[in-house]
């Protein structure tokens, strides 16, 4: 067992009393359990076949705190660029894992968009029904997370609503006082035919080596729709392992997008369990890392139910020393007849000390199914690269503007027109290249 | 040779044939037309035994015989063709192994020998030059890829092969610019005999310029509605369904 | 497609099921190291050939059975395993009419008759039942060219300085579980190697069957092609049924020196099992192939057979310009279960490696493709193509893939497909009213589906092949 380990184990002893929901002897009851299913397993390792390929050893080592405190010093001025400035959005702040109601901008007007804390007392019913149905248990991270999350977004959105604008998430870390094990969950409910777009960020600020382990659960009723925007933008130190778990029902249709580009190391366990019929599930990721970064994308979409339709569409770009990972899971179930399932996984290596592991996997259990995955490896055409500089166009800006072609298909769903900006605006300066005439 | 009487028809809840009466006999041509969702396809598919269609009343009758209980390759080995509108792709397999086997079968099915690979070799390369195709496309795989003509060209071709008492062609026109329809309507005139009788079904007077109908009938709406000479097409071509959909409104 | 149609596939029986009465010297069943001694001793094998077996079975002692495999089966008991048996023979046979005519008989039920085989195809075989050549066949011919095919007892007899060179270099003794027991108690297979700048002119074939109840095989089969010669192999199993589960452990090792190229097809049918799951044969089995410059292995396998399959036909691409290619048909139905697949490691500049994997699963079986595509840091220029169907027939079966895809290298150009299918009503209409019943319209599709494989077969195996995938598929595919 791990020194952090340990340490989670003896802190749980000190932190619990302490807990939100502490009074609630159901949410007491799935700590409990959750922290003795993480103390038989521990952490996991290169042994271990879903970490086959990202080795956790070098961001575990750290001494880090794990039970956090609020951070009041923070102004707006310093989250600012965190944030879609030029848009209206609902705002949930949360500073080292406690809420920051100063900086936010919550309702509890047609629907809840509060906190997992408030959410906890307020709820009780509500968090009995859903908190922990939709992550399972016995995965290690989740398993941590769900001893100690207490706090996080609630989101709430009553059948036939939908929210007038945009709920942004945004995590920040403040780590003056050494390294911070973070830990934080959204429970987040779109019930019959409402509608709801969600923005979410992990922010680490200071040169401190922070960890964040986040749960966020995902529960869209029937002819739901959600739209999930990670962006994924973090401090060279900061380690991120997020979970979410998506579960649908009948013809609702949900959308996750994983945009990163931060980070010392980035760990998406993005998991959608089709549970009715019709449903529909979008995955798109584009990750541009470079030196010293590992983003590993790991996607299940679970078909349970016939007649349902999965897209999933990740575009990697890889500079420097780095190293992606995909390893995309479509399972469809006996029952589910009609599925029609797409997966496409498309890199480029750009340095030849960057590394790609990817794998794309089908477990089929239905005959009647359409069901295709791809996955490519390989670098900018030569013919079209040549076509650009025929016409004049540098060399440098040629390959800038193919490069981005590339990634940017993954934005076609993107819904919200200031976030497609913002990110087309990222993808340009990662890739160093001037945006006017890409865009 | 076919005798059609009250034929209905539904898929699943949905009545489609609603009472279809005709009669070819050999020699004839004849031609059905309609507008599109009259059930000119439906008819087409339930006389070559299309199990997603279910008959709910009326007979099919060729040459004397109930067609009902027969599956699709027995009616097929009575001498029964469709042109599919849609023609299938069948990956990996060649147009000249599927055309060698689907004869071979419709001979075994009537208890006659295999056809000889010479006689087999002479009779493709005959058929491909009467439908001007080049031999190449003998070797490439089921319409896998073939273009809306050749899908159809290689219909025909079959056709030629299979020499058929009934040729069905389901809007084997669709698709085709005015040299493909050429080589196609040629090549149905020439596979002609006093004993074959060809059903054509289309949307447009076109094809009829060059596959000349004795008989032409409208289909609206499950039945029926008007049957006369190549005049009836022409009409049709000048005043469009309307007029056909108004009488029957 | 109908449910009748259905029901008849998990009908179909194995055609080959029968056994042969032939008396056998059969060592009682355990495994230690005096057995070890004791088929070394019957072999007649030098030291050396010994202290390898000891070696390898020291190393397996301390191995455990893989467990990451998509399949499920009870594990063999290795103790109750007989690890020796040879049918009781003269010493040397110079022609057929001294072959056991029992045996003669077995061979033609399955189709393979000698006289057959040498005077209409002219190939030579070399024939192996339950481990020990009674047969070969074309020695003449292929000595004047300065190729050498024979038993792996022979060869280790007879060329010992080439085997101890090259047994076990491109699968170590401690390479996996199954392939350190075959190591230890390997009691024959096929030694082939071809000489530099000679192309065989014949195809090099043998036959593979269990004879004996309980009797473990474990066939070991070293191919060598020397600098720019040529050789196409093709090995081809049939066993009888049984109602024990048998184990079949091979190890086969190909070296393709500079330029050369080797062609390795297998047509794999032992017992399946049957219609309950009840029996069949265990087939674990390792093979891989080693490139050096320009040189090309092509692996192309037919598997219908066997209860359990596990087996990945793999190649190193170790010198500049070297191919690998793997094509494969894997066909389940009842309760088989197969996972196979290929690895592919570039390591030299410029290799290049194509995949076609055709799965089909039938009845309550489970097909998983399995497979490994890696660029290493300094492959430049490396290039892989995969294709990987599976088509489902019914709704009790599973098609499972797991592709491992590792790039590190910034040329490397990598395309993996996959697709899941049915045959489609509209496909069998098709047929149906072209004249063509739905077995044959069934037969014909499938075939279709598996033709870019098939292809890849010398001719007379691909018809061979093509038979077998209707047997496997029967009821449906005719």
């Amino acid at each position: 067992m791990t020194d952090l380990a340990q340490d989670l184990l003896s802190s749980f002893v000190v932190a619990e009393p302490q807990l939100n929901g502490s009074r609630n002897l159901g949410v007491v009851h799935l700590r409990k359990e959750a922290l003795d299913r993480f103390e038989a397993q521990g952490f996991p390792t290169t042994r271990d076949e879903e970490w086959k390929y990202t080795n956790l050893k070098p961001v575990l080592k750290h001494d880090y705190r794990i039970l956090l405190k609020g951070d009041d010093a923070v102004s707006f001025a310093d989250i600012k660029s965190y944030l879609l400035s030029d848009l209206d959005t609902y705002k949930l702040v949360f500073i080292n894992g406690k809420y920051s109601s100063w900086l936010s901008d919550s309702t509890h007007q047609e629907f809840d968009v509060c906190t997992f804390a408030a959410a906890l007392n307020k709820y009780p019913d509500i968090i009995a029904e859903y908190l922990g149905k939709g992550a399972p248990k016995g995965e290690t991270f989740v398993d941590l997370n769900t001893a100690f999350a207490d706090d996080g977004a609630f989101i709430r959105v009553k059948a036939n609503q939908t929210v007038d604008k945009p709920i942004e998430i945004l995590y920040l870390t403040t780590n003056e006082n050494g390294p911070a094990f973070s830990q934080v969950r959204n429970l987040i409910i779109a019930e019959q035919n409402a509608e709801v777009q969600l923005l979410e960020r992990h922010q680490n600020i200071g040169d401190q080596p922070s960890f964040t382990n986040f749960v966020s659960e995902v529960f869209a009723a029937r002819d739901a729709r959600v739209s999930y925007y990670k962006v994924q933008n973090d401090s060279d130190e900061a380690t991120l392992v997020d979970n979410t778990h998506v579960v649908q029902k009948e013809q609702s249709n949900v959308h996750v997008g994983t945009y990163t580009f931060g980070g010392k190391l980035v760990r998406n366990n993005l998991h959608f369990y089709s549970a009715g019929e019709r449903a529909e599930s979008h995955m798109d990721g584009i990750t541009i890392i470079g030196d010293g970064q590992t983003v590993d994308h790991h996607t299940l979409v679970d078909h349970q139910e016939p007649n349902c339709y999965s897209r999933e569409l990740y575009k990697g770009i890889y500079l420097g020393k780095s190293h992606g990972i995909f390893n995309g899971k479509v399972m469809v179930r006996q029952k589910a007849q009609k599925t029609n399932a797409f997966q496409q996984n498309d890199n480029i290596l750009l340095s030849d000390k960057a590394k790609v592991d990817t794998k794309p996997q089908l477990e089929i259990f239905a005959d009647d199914v359409r069901c295709s995955h791809g996955c490519t490896i390989g670098q900018l055409d030569r013919n079209a690269l040549f076509y650009l500089r025929s016409r004049g166009i540098p060399k440098r800006e040629a390959e800038g503007l193919m490069t981005y072609a590339f990634a940017a298909d993954a934005l076609e769903y993107v819904k919200i027109p200031q976030l497609e900006k913002r990110l087309n605006r990222v993808i340009a300066e990662k890739l160093g290249i001037n945006l006017e005439f890409a865009l | 040779m076919i005798k059609i009487n009250n034929l209905q028809a539904r898929v699943e809840d949905k009545e489609i044939l609603k009472g279809i009466n005709l009669e070819v006999n050999p020699g004839e041509i004849h031609a059905i037309m309609g507008p599109n969702g009259s059930g000119k396809s439906t008819l087409s598919s339930v006389i070559a035994g299309r199990e997603d269609y279910e008959v709910t009343g009326g007979s099919i009758d060729f040459e004397g015989e109930d067609l009902m209980d027969l599956d699709p390759e027995e009616r097929a080995h009575k001498g029964i063709f469709l042109s599919f509108q849609y023609p299938v792709e069948i990956p990996g397999v060649t147009v000249s192994n599927f055309i060698k086997t689907a004869i071979n079968e419709s001979r075994k099915g009537r208890g006659e020998e295999p056809m000889k690979a010479r006689e087999m070799l002479a009779k493709m390369r005959e058929k491909t030059a009467l439908l001007e195709m080049d031999k190449s496309y003998l070797s490439r795989s089921l319409n896998e890829g073939f273009s809306g003509g050749e899908k159809k060209r290689n219909e025909i071709f079959q056709m030629a092969m299979l020499e058929p008492k009934l040729a069905i062609l389901d809007e084997t026109d669709s698709g085709l610019d005015i040299d493909a329809l050429r080589i196609v309507a040629g090549g149905v005139n020439k596979l002609r005999t006093a004993d074959n009788a060809v059903v054509v079904i289309t949307h447009y007077q076109r094809l009829l310029d060059y596959i000349k109908p004795d008989f032409v009938h409208v289909l609206f709406n499950g039945k029926i509605v008007k049957s006369g000479g190549p005049e009836l097409a022409h009409e049709l071509e000048e005043k469009g369904y309307d007029w056909i959909k108004a009488e029957n409104a | 497609m109908s449910d009748e149609i259905l029901d008849e596939i998990t009908a179909s029986d194995y055609k080959y099921g029968f056994t042969t009465d032939i008396e056998s010297d059969t060592v009682p069943p355990g495994l230690n190291e005096d057995v070890i001694r004791l088929i070394s001793e019957k072999k007649n094998e030098p030291q050396w050939m010994l202290d390898w077996r000891l070696d390898a079975y020291k190393t397996w002692l301390a191995m455990v059975e893989p467990e990451w495999h998509n399949v499920t089966y009870t594990k063999p008991d290795f103790q109750a395993v007989s690890y020796y048996s040879a049918p009781k023979q003269k010493k040397e046979l110079d022609s057929l009419d001294e072959v056991d005519p029992e045996l003669l008989r077995t061979f033609e039920r399955l189709g393979i008759s000698l006289d057959e085989q040498k005077r209409l195809s002219g190939v030579a075989m070399d024939v192996v039942v339950d481990s020990v050549s009674v047969a070969t066949t074309f020695k003449k011919t292929l000595a004047e060219k300065g190729i050498i095919f024979c038993s792996m007892s022979e060869a280790i007899q007879e060329h010992s300085e080439l085997v101890r060179k090259h047994l076990g270099t491109v699968i170590p003794k401690r390479d996996n579980f199954y392939a350190a027991l075959n190591s230890a108690v390997f009691t024959d297979g096929s030694f082939c190697y071809i000489p530099k700048g000679v192309r065989c002119p014949m195809e090099l074939s043998t036959y593979f069957r269990i004879n004996e109840a309980n009797t473990g095989q474990f066939e070991r089969t070293l191919v060598i092609a020397d600098e720019g010669s040529y050789v196409s192999y093709l090995e081809g199993c049939t066993a009888p049924s049984r109602d024990e589960n048998q184990l079949h452990a091979a190890v086969v090792e190909l070296v393709a020196m500079d330029n050369a190229e080797i062609k390795y097809s297998t047509v794999q049918n032992w017992y399946p099992g049957d219609a309950e799951g009840k029996g069949g044969v265990f087939n674990f089995v390792t093979k891989r192939g080693i490139c050096e410059r320009n040189a090309k292995i092509s692996w192309t396998q037919v598997e219908t057979g066997s209860a359990v399959t596990w087996k990945y036909p793999s190649c190193i691409l170790k010198g500049d310009n070297s191919i690998g290619e793997f094509y494969s048909v894997a066909v389940t139905n009842n309760y088989q279960q197969a996972d196979t697949g290929t690895k592919m490691i570039h390591l030299g500049k410029n290799t290049k490696s194509t995949i076609i994997s055709k799965g089909i699963s039938a009845g309550k079986s489970h097909n998983s493709y399995r497979g490994l595509v890696r660029v290493g840091a300094r492959a430049e220029n490396a290039r892989n193509f995969s294709q990987c169907d599976s088509l489902l027939m019914g709704d009790q079966c599973g098609a499972h893939t797991f592709p491992y895809i590792e790039a590190q290298h910034p040329t490397a150009q990598i395309e993996h497909e996959a697709t899941t299918s049915k045959i489609g009503e509209d496909q069998i209409f098709y047929c149906n009213q072209r004249g063509i019943g739905t077995e044959e319209a069934i037969a014909l599709i499938v075939n279709g589906y598996c033709k870019d494989v098939l292809n890849q077969l010398p001719m007379e195996f691909a018809v061979e092949a093509q038979k077998l995938l209707e047997v496997s598929l029967e009821g449906s595919v005719g």
